[in-house]
């Protein structure tokens, strides 16, 4: 729904040349990340390559060592406490006061947010379905239940913006639905939400636009339909004489690529339109086409092509500042 | 800040200490249980002849240097590292709200309950004082509002160090042993170190001691004995007492408050 649409929306989220640095070792290095308001956003990376760091900055709880960032329209260094009464955010795993209740540790935090954000515990409670159990001390929550109680906390803010950070640990098959189905309605009402994992295809299910971090840099960011759309289909071909068709499909206009795979050919176009003119071509010259099917490109098919990619080339620095424009792969050699 | 986010904030820093139960145990035994254990038995020992204005004075050494002051630090160290040792701090950061705030309401917060528990341990003192005087001099409302005003600034004082200096070093433990270390042993030598002058004003029980309304801070076995268990007071002007008083809550306060807006959340 969001495929080069929602990515012309102002961003909530902006982040220029960020750097984080401790001691000689950069853990996030020259960011420039661009997040549009009313989606889904995926945030992804490996175990370490800088996500949390990412978002620990986004809230304040650690300083840049260099850069800017933007939320909302507004500088998080000059209004701090403005930018942040907006956004809700659970950074690593949800932590409460283990010996108050789920309903009192949700007042504490309220407290810090002010009056309206009393107001909003209840239906919080509810909407997190803790309203049965909200009298309960935190001490006696299962792992699923503290992270539907940090997504109540977040709601405190009646937020634009939602940061979850890896939200879908330690939940259940129902507990992830829910959350998805959750992050859905968060989505409807406007709010945006930025979902940081590795979790691939959890976030492709759930998000609409994505952003891919390794080793500190961004190395792509854009729509998912874009990130891993191909412009040039490919098409697994099976068929009765692989070794002609071979010799064929070289020859046809339409053919960008061929080559043999252990279960028949694999086939580039360079338009996906000229699917039929190529079986049509190959049953005119006698060869039996059995299955002509499209090739899917999985996020995580992207995402490791991506990562292992700047992995290897990571010492000499080359892969940064992805565009925004809409599923760019950073660094130039995609 | 909104009067009302203040109030708030304080009322929230209450609850999490009020429902830590382990602690206000803790508290409650050292600054009220100890004081009824006490006067039980001097009561025993001296069989309703106790001095009104030595028990006042033993009631207030009790609460306000002894186990009263473990208490008042105990919730002090609490409440400057409740919200990190449970890993709500960063969540509380994230809100917007500026951390200086955050440091700031914790101190009305642990002085409230830790004046509630050590003036219930003075109460004690008090109650004990009325009831078992006998024979023995009576003791004076204008003596157990000097006594129990000397009680709250103690309190305040020690709590007020422990909420600066747990923030500053983010761990309970080290808080306690520092401080509770500092004010009994280290006190204690530095007291009897006399050769080194009015360098001991600067300490804290020293300069809280020579604001003392009786005339011996301690606490004794039995009516006229010498025998005190510590002997804070040494002759330096009152002025000079405030002072030092003021720098011990407002340095270690600063401190706290320093670490608190620049550690990584």
């Amino acid at each position: 729904m969001l495929a080069g649409m929602t990515i012309t929306a102002p961003p909530v989220i902006e982040t220029r040349g960020l750097t984080k640095r401790f001691g000689a070792r950069s853990a996030v290095c020259d960011l420039s990340l661009t997040v549009p308001a009313g989606c889904a956003f995926g945030f992804l990376g490996h175990n370490g390559a800088g996500k949390t760091t990412v978002i620990r900055m986004l809230v304040s709880l650690t300083a840049p060592s260099a850069g800017t960032i933007t939320i909302a329209g507004q500088s998080l260094a000059g209004h701090r406490e403005q930018v942040l009464s907006r956004v809700g955010a659970i950074v690593e795993e949800p932590r409460f006061h283990p010996h108050l209740t789920g309903r009192e540790n949700l007042r504490v935090i309220a407290a810090a947010r002010g009056p309206q954000a009393r107001r909003r515990i209840e239906p919080a409670l509810e909407r997190a379905g803790l309203r049965d159990r909200g009298n309960d001390r935190v001490g006696t929550y299962s792992q699923g239940m503290r992270q539907r109680l940090g997504i109540a906390r977040c709601l405190l803010a009646d937020p634009k913006l939602v940061i979850l950070d890896e939200p879908m640990n330690g939940l259940d098959p129902a507990g992830i639905l829910e959350l998805r189905a959750l992050i859905a309605d968060l989505v409807a009402e406007g709010r945006t939400v930025f979902v940081s994992s590795h979790l691939l295809d959890e976030i492709e299910k759930t998000c609409q636009a994505v952003a891919v971090i390794d080793q500190g840099r961004l190395v792509a960011q854009g729509p998912i339909s874009e990130l891993i759309g191909d412009r040039q289909p490919r098409y697994d071909l099976t068929c009765d004489y692989p070794g002609a068709a071979l010799g064929i499909l070289a020859g046809h206009p339409a053919v960008v690529q061929v080559g043999q795979t252990p279960g028949g050919l694999r086939v580039t176009l360079a338009d996906p339109r000229a699917a039929g003119a190529v079986t049509a071509a190959l049953v005119t010259a006698g060869v039996s086409v059995s299955s002509f099917v499209p090739v899917r490109t999985s996020l995580a098919d992207r995402f490791l092509g991506l990562t292992s990619r700047v992995g290897g080339s990571a010492a000499g620095g080359s892969a940064a500042g992805g565009s925004a424009a809409g599923g760019s792969a950073a660094g130039g050699t995609a | 800040m909104n009067p009302t986010i203040l109030g708030q904030m304080i009322s929230a820093d209450l609850l999490k200490l009020r429902r830590h139960r382990a602690t206000m145990v803790t508290a409650a035994l050292l600054s009220v249980g100890i004081a009824i254990v006490y006067f039980a038995f001097i009561e025993a020992r001296h069989h309703g002849n106790l001095a009104g204005p030595q028990a006042l004075s033993d009631g207030a050494t009790l609460t306000g240097i002894y186990f009263g002051a473990f208490a008042a630090i105990l919730i002090g160290a609490e409440a400057g590292t409740i919200d990190l040792a449970s890993g709500v701090f960063r969540d509380l950061v994230a809100t917007g709200r500026s951390r200086s705030a955050l440091f700031l309401v914790r101190i009305p917060a642990a002085v409230t309950i830790a004046l509630t528990l050590t003036l219930s341990g003075f109460a004690v003192a008090i109650a004990a004082a009325c009831a078992f005087h006998g024979s023995a001099a009576a003791p004076t409302v204008g003596l157990a509002v000097e006594m129990a005003a000397w009680v709250a600034l103690a309190t305040v004082v020690q709590a007020t160090l422990a909420v600066g200096i747990a923030s500053l070093t983010g761990s309970r433990p080290v808080t306690l042993v520092a401080i509770i270390g500092w004010n009994t042993v280290a006190t204690g030598l530095l007291y009897l170190a006399s050769f080194l002058g009015p360098v001991r004003d600067a300490v804290l029980l020293i300069a809280l001691g020579d604001l003392f309304p009786g005339q011996q801070v301690g606490t004794r076995a039995h009516p006229g004995s010498s025998i005190a268990l510590n002997n804070f007071k040494l002759p330096m002007p009152a002025a000079v007492a405030v002072l030092v008083i003021l720098a011990w809550v407002v340095i270690p306060v600063a401190a706290g408050a320093c670490r608190t807006r620049s550690r990584d959340a």
